[in-house]
């Protein structure tokens, strides 16, 4: 089948009850080389009460106790440099790779065998040809090719699938519009905020994004992929498709995607993975359409056994009808919508970087922008938004601070135009927000009227 | 509920090779010489996607080297 639609025919069109069991199954064994391989892991578990008969089915998945970052940080902090969590010796794997470090802590390390890697590849392809792309593709990587995972393993996958890979590593933004332009690439991977910041270096350089070969964007690293402001932005800026993926290193790999249909969010491949959306607050789960935790099992790594994960990533879940590809894989509506530890409590209001972002992006022409929260008068927390516009003036300005604070229950957003290129520029995961507030109690606690 | 689904003729052969390969690579690994020994675990890792993906139980094969 040449033409398929879908990277596995097999898997991605199975009826649910057909699905389900095949997860079931997938679960039993993940269990059972967990009981076998891998001692701090299933401490862990029967700490939890879990024994190897006592998960059968996918309703017994909640049996199984939460893992955080924070549990696997403590254990690769007791025992460096990997933690306790390998089922096989450092020497048996091919790949060292950490986390991108930019939330602020010290990067997880991770490693993988040679079964792994291709396997890290194997989840990207479903990405890749969800989309679209094909063998004839040329595929431009804007990425660091350091420690941190990153596109990786979409390298690997583009290879596989038969595309023609132009890395983009150790390169300034010009070299890499030129190189992309000039090399007719027709597929370009980047997070969302490099993909605008490649565009506006076309602009300066005089190259026509839009009348170049370029037909497609895979995007990854940030939720703004998701955000429909942004993603218009980009699509328009590039005169491409933009397609939306999230994965994470504490997994290796992506975990969902959008397909070339683009229903506004991404299929969650679910013949790899079991993902649960949970009430961040009690862990109970919640249900389709409501927003909520991600928390991941994922059947592919074996050197990393990984169960119940607590991501931190927002999503609101909702059945795979919802688009008309046929896939059978349930779509994450809007992508990851933020993290839960993004939340900040502005005088009282529920603020979320994503949704500054979508009011920004839809508002104002600009070039880039921060938002910065501080302590005003020494008890008053305040929000402002820093923007480069491309185009307009007070007017604007004035406008999105209408919207703004429309959005969010009316609170007050400081809003003041930034010199052109003043603001800082980002490669992989933009760091938009800055909090300074001055903090008086315990870890969050701030001053506030 | 049965979780297999049916195959062709031609994956089912893929499905040979991969545990023909495997074997060899248990019985034979450590006598084969480097190049084919590495490449033959390549391949390994690589079919064990296809096993893997037709619903099959293909288990770890990090004994073997991938």
């Amino acid at each position: 089948m040449p033409d398929s639609r879908y990277w596995n025919p097999h898997t991605e069109t199975l009826p649910l009850d057909r699905l389900e069991a095949l997860q079931e199954r997938k679960l039993r064994d993940l269990l059972d080389w967990t009981f076998a391989r891998a001692p701090w892991q299933a401490r862990r578990l029967r700490e939890g009460g879990v024994e190897p008969l006592s998960v059968q089915t996918l309703a017994d998945l909640r049996r199984i106790p939460f893992l955080t970052r924070a549990d696997w940080m403590a254990a690769q902090e007791a025992d460096p440099p990997y933690g306790p969590v390998l089922t096989q010796p450092p020497e048996a794997a091919i790949r060292y790779h950490t986390t991108s470090g930019t939330s602020g802590g010290r990067p997880l390390a991770v490693l993988d065998g040679a079964k792994d890697w291709e396997w890290i590849a194997e989840m990207w392809c479903y990405a890749f040809w969800g989309f679209g792309v094909r063998p004839v593709d040329t595929v431009f990587f804007a990425f660091g090719y350091g420690t941190f995972v990153g596109f990786w393993g979409a390298q690997y996958a583009c290879e596989k699938l038969g595309a023609l890979v132009l890395p983009g590593g150790n390169m300034s933004t010009e070299a890499r519009v030129r190189m992309l332009a000039d090399c007719d690439a027709t597929v370009v991977c980047s997070t969302p905020t490099y993909a605008l910041r490649m565009a506006q270096e076309a602009r300066r350089l005089g190259i026509d994004l839009p009348g170049s070969a370029v037909q497609r964007l895979i995007l990854s690293g940030e939720p703004a992929g998701s955000i429909p402001a942004t993603k218009a932005l980009i699509e328009a800026q590039w005169g491409a498709k933009a397609g939306d993926t999230a994965g994470m290193t504490e997994l290796g790999t992506v975990m969902m995607f959008e397909c070339d249909h683009q229903p506004g969010g991404a299929h969650i491949i679910e013949d790899h993975y079991v993902e649960e959306v949970v009430d961040p607050a009690t862990g109970e789960a919640v249900g389709y359409g409501e927003l909520g935790e991600r928390v991941v099992t994922s059947f592919g790594r074996g050197f990393i056994p990984v169960l119940r994960y607590r991501t931190g990533d927002l999503v609101c879940r909702v059945s795979a009808d919802r688009c008309s590809c046929g896939r059978g894989f349930d779509v994450y509506d809007g992508g990851i919508r933020g993290r839960a530890d993004d939340m900040k409590v502005i005088r009282g209001t529920n603020v979320y970087p994503g949704a500054v972002e979508a009011i920004v992006r839809r508002v104002a022409d600009v070039e880039e922008f921060q938002v910065r929260l501080y302590t005003a008068d020494g008890i008053r927390d305040e929000i402002e938004v820093q923007v480069e516009l491309a185009i307009g003036g007070d007017d604007v300005l004035a406008e999105l601070g209408r919207e703004l604070a429309e959005a969010h229950e009316g609170l007050r957003f400081g809003v003041r135009r930034a010199e052109a290129g003043s603001l800082p520029r980002f490669e992989l995961k933009a760091k938009r927000l800055t909090d300074e507030r001055e903090v008086w109690g315990g870890t969050g606690e701030r001053k506030a009227l | 509920m049965d979780d297999s689904f049916e195959i062709s003729a031609a994956e089912t052969e893929l499905l040979d090779v991969y545990e023909r390969l495997h074997a060899i690579l248990a019985e034979h690994g450590e006598e084969l010489p480097p190049f084919a020994q590495r490449n033959a675990i390549k391949a390994l890792a690589a079919l064990w996607q296809v096993a893997n993906g037709l619903g099959r139980q293909p288990g770890q094969v990090y004994d073997v080297g991938a």
